[in-house]
């Protein structure tokens, strides 16, 4: 009894930091922003109880409707393309290659260094119009377009490099790929099954929940993409509104023009729209996520 | 019960500590009564070295206020400003733009200085009045200067154009010389940088127009046709080649002085104001040529040009040392070693005898500046409204339309109309 006491006592000790962080810097935050998203807040003078006007302010902000629509594609085309690239480097890593330790590190750095301004700023350099790419381009006597500048390629340049970014969810794949028992391929392999069919029958349906796991991750990460699209296009979310990502406009309503009011009651819509993509995906996950249990 | 207790008490001294290590590093006053002040502004590696000598200078005579410079560049000054005041740590000088100072004003950030013993008796009456709005004085004028197009002789000779007469030239001319020095220039030389994004050369244009960027009630100067009759010139220019590609305007939309087309040798002819001659001749390593706008008569009063405060000197309203404040703002204004110093790095001394007094010390440059500016004195037009609440910066983004009709995503009137329509949202 008195050990458990005193392990509950150390358990309290370490939850600590946690458990302040959390009520003082995430769930006290929360209820100011929810209060906050029903006013008028300019940041200096007392906020003004408006009731559901930010609300239904936003039906008819072209500019929101922009950003979500910017948001939805970067979601839709990034999140899937860099689980298959993790997914494929995973598969590669797991055949036990001499040097493995130091491939995986190699392709993890990017995870680490990905979102960070140094790198975002290296890319508007490399993509820009006298950019390594298009220097590399004119080698072959092709002359390209100012990739981070043209609004119709800006944001492939941002998605790129979320892709790019793809090592930590490969790492994942990569322990999910080694709890596989070795037995079912020499089994399939008597049965001739072929690597394709391997993949497909044995491999995929036993990593579902990793895939499962790492989709609802990465789901989550890329609705609040921010620090790219935000150094990429210096803060202004162009060219043309092209990259104008749905936190960027909700800084740039909440620190450019001091409507705090209503960047709160952007963030709430954010959080609602993740909550219900995320509900979607575990509603969805009973289709096709496989529980050896 | 003893344990359960103890290990209540545990938890409360972790929180308490946490609380105590959350709470410390607020505090801005140092041991020994001195008071401390933070003062912001931006600009270029030569203006930091400046204002660090002005505030060196202000400290031998004020031993018991310590200024601490916080400094950086156009690009990210705003961004940081913002937070700071929305996080109520606000630097107590602030160096502000007429851009924002109504903005910051009009929502209570700024402290009214004019209860601080502030001496503008020394300015010209209608400088001094340009930080005074809405019944207090918000910003103390720290230089004059005019919006002008600055050309690079290098540039001209080389490719054989004669620089104009800017007393007479028209935008017809503009147009000319602009396509013919990109069509001779070497690749990756253009005649003209685009204006626009530029607010400033806007507003000359539409004054030109017998319209205004604002009228003197707060409220846009201008129509729908007359913003879409702007764009269409930008993409006239455009088409022609006189000014560069929408994607290489984008890229350079956030460029400092330093890599800015006009310092780097990529534009013949750039848009900026009159006090900025130095900087940029000295990043380009040569001396740039001032010209007034054109106009569309070629009457040099038909030019509609204006006198800006280039900056004010501002304060936070929440400083916990308004005196302190006053007497520096006061320095910085008025004391005859700041202006020996300040020179007029930041745009022609607002205060008439330290104009004089700092004529002679003046660098060939600054001097050309001054002459331009005195010059400039009986062809200006009309005084021009300050920007409405809501309009500074991001509240009228006019670099983001024309990006719009460069690109092909909307017609120049659809790109007016959307314009006007936000703008007018944003100043609700």
């Amino acid at each position: 009894m008195a050990y458990t006491r005193r392990n509950a006592k150390a358990g309290y000790l370490f939850l600590a930091p946690w458990l302040i962080g959390l009520v003082v810097i995430t769930i006290g935050p929360m209820l100011a922003s929810l209060y906050l998203s029903f006013t008028d807040y300019n940041l200096i003078q007392a906020p003004q109880w408006i009731g559901l006007a930010n609300f239904t302010e936003m039906l008819h902000d072209e500019k929101l409707h922009n950003s979500l629509k910017v948001t939805f594609v970067y979601v839709a085309v990034s999140v899937p393309l860099q689980l298959v690239v993790a997914l494929a480097t995973a598969l590669l890593l797991d055949r036990g290659m001499r040097g493995l330790a130091f491939y995986r590190s190699i392709f993890y750095l990017p995870s680490l260094l990905g979102s960070s301004v140094a790198i975002a700023v290296l890319w508007k350099q490399i993509f820009g119009t006298a950019g390594l790419v298009n220097q590399l381009l004119e080698l072959v006597g092709i002359e390209g377009p100012g990739w981070v500048s043209n609004p119709d390629t800006a944001l492939g340049t941002i998605i790129l490099l979320h892709v790019w970014t793809f090592g930590s969810p490969m790492i994942i794949f990569l322990a999910g790929l080694r709890q596989i028992p070795r037995t079912y391929y020499e089994a399939a392999q008597v049965d001739g099954a072929g690597k394709v069919r391997q993949f497909f029958s044995i491999t995929l349906p036993l990593l579902s929940s990793i895939v499962f796991f790492n989709l609802i991750l990465q789901l989550i990460g890329a609705f609040q993409s921010f620090t790219q699209a935000f150094i990429v296009s210096g803060g202004s979310g162009g060219p043309a509104g092209s990259t104008t990502f749905f936190t960027l406009y909700l800084y740039q309503e909440g620190f450019g023009k001091f409507d705090m009011g209503y960047a709160s009651a952007m963030a709430w819509l954010l959080m609602i729209i993740i909550g219900l993509f995320t509900a979607i995906n575990f509603l969805g996950a009973k289709y096709w996520v496989f529980h050896e249990n | 019960m003893g344990r359960r207790l103890a290990g209540t008490r545990w938890l409360a001294a972790a929180l308490g500590a946490a609380l105590v290590l959350a709470g410390c590093g607020g505090g801005d006053e140092a041991a020994g009564g001195k008071v401390t002040l933070r003062f912001t502004w931006w600009g270029s590696d030569g203006r930091h070295t400046i204002t660090q000598k002005v505030i060196d200078a202000f400290e031998a005579e004020h031993p018991n206020i310590e200024i601490k410079g916080e400094y950086g560049d156009w690009t990210g000054y705003w961004d940081k400003l913002s937070t700071q005041v929305a996080a109520n740590d606000a630097p107590d000088i602030i160096q502000m733009d007429e851009q924002y100072i109504r903005e910051y004003a009009g929502r209570g950030a700024l402290l009214d200085l004019a209860k601080y013993d502030v001496n503008l008796d020394g300015f010209d009456a209608s400088v001094a009045k340009a930080g005074e709005f809405d019944g207090g004085l918000y910003g103390v004028v720290n230089g004059v200067n005019a919006p002008v197009v600055l050309a690079n002789p290098q540039l001209f000779q080389k490719a054989g154009v004669k620089l104009p007469d800017d007393k007479t030239w028209t935008w017809d001319d503009y147009t000319r010389i602009a396509t013919e020095l990109t069509a001779k220039s070497a690749k990756g030389v253009w005649g003209s940088q685009s204006f626009g994004s530029d607010p400033a050369a806007l507003k000359i244009w539409l004054r030109q127009r017998g319209a205004d960027l604002y009228t003197a009630d707060g409220k846009l100067g201008f129509s729908a046709e007359q913003l879409a009759e702007f764009f269409d010139q930008v993409k006239q220019l455009r088409d022609a080649k006189a000014i560069p590609t929408a994607e290489l305007i984008e890229e350079n939309a956030g460029a400092t002085v330093n890599q800015s087309g006009s310092a780097t040798g990529k534009y013949a002819m750039g848009f900026w104001n009159s006090n900025q001659l130095a900087q940029v001749s000295e990043a380009a390593g040569q001396e740039f040529k001032l010209l007034r706008f054109p106009s569309l008569t070629g009457k040099p009063k038909d030019a509609q040009e204006y006198y800006k405060a280039s900056q004010f000197w501002s304060a936070s309203a929440r400083t916990k040392h308004p005196e302190e404040v006053g007497q520096f703002i006061d320095f910085l204004a008025n004391s005859d070693k700041a202006a020996q110093l300040l020179l007029s790095e930041r745009g022609t001394q607002p205060n008439k005898k330290l104009r004089e007094a700092t004529a002679s010390k003046l660098s060939p440059t600054d001097q050309v500046i001054n002459r331009f500016i005195s010059d400039l004195a009986p062809d200006l037009g009309a005084p021009t409204p300050p920007v409405p609440v809501g309009l500074g910066g991001a509240g009228f983004p006019l670099g983001e339309s024309t990006g719009e009709v460069l690109f092909g995503r909307l017609s120049s009137l659809d790109a007016a109309r959307k314009l006007i329509d936000e703008a007018n949202n944003n100043m609700e």
